[in-house]
């Protein structure tokens, strides 16, 4: 099957420091992708060039078969940003309402999809409370929800779990899982290495690149490790080597 | 561009204004207590003006028509000296002591009942008054001519005649009746709104630009153009509904009079907020913090304040700065509304400030627009 997201040798210049250096990867259509990797690695930078907001500086990416950036394919794409983005001097409600309305959802389609999405993230009680007056653990799970609103096919998801506490934690993951066996891409990047078991395939950034890719139990098997925090451990040090 | 989604935008902006009562304090209450403090300080009238006659006519006693205008003097304004020479009497308002010279050519009376008669070897311009009043304050110079006029009307009248006399005072800018306050009032309108418009998308943009609201806009069907114009029509609203607060206000508290149709002058101020609006979200484009974007706020509100009219006219500012003024979309709107609110002008009048304030809004929307379609 072709692939959802397709990244062939990007690179990123930020006024002479390259953010993403000599990037490739691809996530196949329905699975989970973990992006991991140490601040600064350029996780952000990719899923903004993937998400149109910044333009290649060299190299390609293609999303949903089109070259980025494309405006025509916003729609298909759930783009949660690392920030917030949220307005908070708005309710919960009325953030659902008005991402709803610019993805062209009918009033009705936005009244059902936000109660179950409120049910998801446990915050139904909270449906017409200011974000401002949310713990921030709660904003983050509504900024998740305003991502699925108009139940894109694929979701990038720039660390959708900080924050939020281990339960809820658990919840996403039974929710990202099902929405896979749905048939939705995610390409997620996370700092807790415990939660990217989760994941079908994990890529470990560093430097703007990938420096080990496969499946959780692959790259434990290569490494002789029992987690994927001393595997990225143990792929960081032989980088270091280099 | 699809209406649905930019109006989705309006409604976002509206009901953040409605949940935020600091916001709304400030598009309000803020311009209310501007405009009060301008009012008490300016509608008193002027009171006890010294000024200084040189009385050139030699015809003296009741004959005198010099001697009758001035004792027509309102003396409640008008506190009458005299000089002997026009320059003696400039020295004075020079010096600081008077507030303008009133001079009665030579042969006033006789001149005056020779045309009157209608002798024909005398020419046939008026005989003229001249007044040299310290312009550097309208506030003054105004009610001084104001006062004279009335005085010579007064006498002419009583003389049962049409007199061949006129005022020269170069300086009549508004209509006798005329308040200082119905003078600034359409502009102190126009300031608040190209303010306060300017400073709440500058902020809110900034807010967008960091909280991230911008991004999943932008990579959403949302088109920029579309952002730009949500944002235009809630500012629109915004600034005719705070004009019509404002001017409510000035109604009620000041007396402010309106001759024209308040709706276009709306239309006018809506105008202006959007220009005020592309601004806002052109310079957000070179803020990264709220604390940067109200470094910008001098650089928009002074040249407005100082240079577009509010105050004084266009025609008192050096003719070197008035290109600026030209360059200050206030200008135009401060321009439009007043002729609008006090000479009672229609669109058929009006429309070439409307036609500037168009094309300013297109070019700021338009580099809005453009900015925010560019990535990095
Ligand atoms: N607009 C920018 N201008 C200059 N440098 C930038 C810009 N955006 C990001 N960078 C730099 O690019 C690098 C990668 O940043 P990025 O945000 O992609 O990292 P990240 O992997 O998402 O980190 P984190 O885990 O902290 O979110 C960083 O060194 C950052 O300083
Ligand atoms: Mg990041």
């Amino acid at each position: 099957m072709k692939d959802d997201v397709c990244i062939r040798n990007l690179e990123k210049d930020f006024g002479g420091f390259k953010a993403i250096n000599n990037l490739s990867l691809r996530v196949k259509h329905g699975e989970i992708y973990g992006l991991l990797g140490p601040n600064g690695a350029g996780k952000t930078t990719a899923i903004k060039i993937l998400c149109g907001l910044l333009r290649p500086s060299s190299g390609e990416a293609y999303v949903l078969g089109t070259k980025v950036p494309d405006p025509g394919m916003a729609s298909s794409v759930g783009y949660m940003p690392q920030e917030l983005a949220l307005y908070r001097n708005l309710t919960v409600h009325e953030n659902l309402a008005f991402y709803g309305e610019v993805f062209g959802l009918s009033k009705k389609e936005i009244e059902t999809r936000e109660q179950a999405l409120l049910k998801l993230v446990d915050l139904e009680a909270s449906k017409d409370v200011l974000i401002d007056e949310l713990s921030g653990g709660m904003q983050h799970r509504i900024s998740l929800a305003c991502t699925l609103l108009h139940e894109p096919q694929l979701l990038f998801l720039d660390e959708p779990t900080v924050g939020v506490d281990p339960d809820l934690r658990a919840t996403f993951w039974r929710y990202f899982e099902g929405l896979r066996d749905a048939g939705i891409t995610m390409l997620i990047t996370t700092h807790y290495m415990d939660e990217a078991r989760h994941c079908d395939r994990i890529g470990f950034m560093r430097d703007g690149r990938i420096i080990a890719e496969g499946s959780p139990q692959e790259l434990l098997e290569l490494t002789h490790t029992d987690s994927l925090e001393d595997a990225f451990l143990a792929y960081s040090r032989t980088e270091g080597l280099q | 561009m699809k209406a649905s989604r930019a109006f989705a935008v309006t409604k976002r902006v509206l009901r953040d204004l409605k949940n935020d009562r600091r916001q709304l304090a400030l598009i309000f209450i803020a311009p209310l207590l501007v405009i009060s403090i301008f009012g008490v300080a300016f509608t008193g009238n002027v009171k006890d003006v010294h000024v200084v006659v040189v009385n050139g006519d030699t015809a003296v006693g009741n004959s005198s028509l010099s001697d009758k205008i001035i004792s027509n003097f309102d003396t409640s304004v008008l506190n009458v000296a005299y000089a002997n020479s026009e320059s003696e009497a400039v020295g004075q308002v020079q010096n600081g002591s008077a507030s303008a010279v009133i001079v009665f050519p030579a042969n006033f009376t006789q001149s005056v009942a020779a045309r009157a008669s209608g002798q024909t070897s005398v020419a046939k311009e008026n005989v003229t008054i001249t007044l040299l009043a310290d312009k550097s304050n309208p506030n003054v110079s105004d009610p001084i001519i104001a006062t004279v006029n009335t005085a010579v009307a007064q006498t002419i009248q009583g003389l049962g005649r049409q007199a061949p006399v006129s005022v020269d005072s170069s300086n009549a800018i508004y209509g006798a009746n005329a308040q200082f306050i119905d003078f600034f009032a359409p502009g102190i309108l126009c300031i608040a709104v190209w303010q306060l418009t300017t400073l709440l998308t500058l902020i809110s943009f900034v807010g967008e630009r960091t909280s991230g609201t911008l991004f999943r806009l932008l990579a959403s069907p949302l088109k920029e153009s579309e952002l730009v114009a949500g944002y235009a029509v809630a500012f629109g609203i915004i600034g005719t509904a705070q004009s019509a607060v404002l001017l409510t206000a000035s109604v009620i508290l000041f007396h402010v009079t309106i001759v024209g149709d308040v709706l276009l002058a709306f239309g006018v101020i809506a105008l202006l907020a959007v220009v005020s609006e592309g601004l806002g979200i052109l310079l957000s484009s070179f803020a990264r913090r709220e604390a940067q974007a109200i470094q910008f706020l001098p650089i928009v509100v002074l040249p407005a304040f100082l240079l577009s009219g509010v105050f004084w006219p266009i025609q008192a500012i050096p003719t070197w700065l008035r290109p600026v003024s030209y360059l200050i979309p206030v200008t135009y709107a401060v321009e439009a509304v007043r002729s609008v609110i006090l000479r009672g002008w229609g669109i058929d009048k009006i429309y070439p400030d409307v036609i500037a304030l168009l094309i300013f809004a297109s070019v700021f929307l338009s580099l809005a627009t453009l900015l925010l379609r560019r990535r990095e």
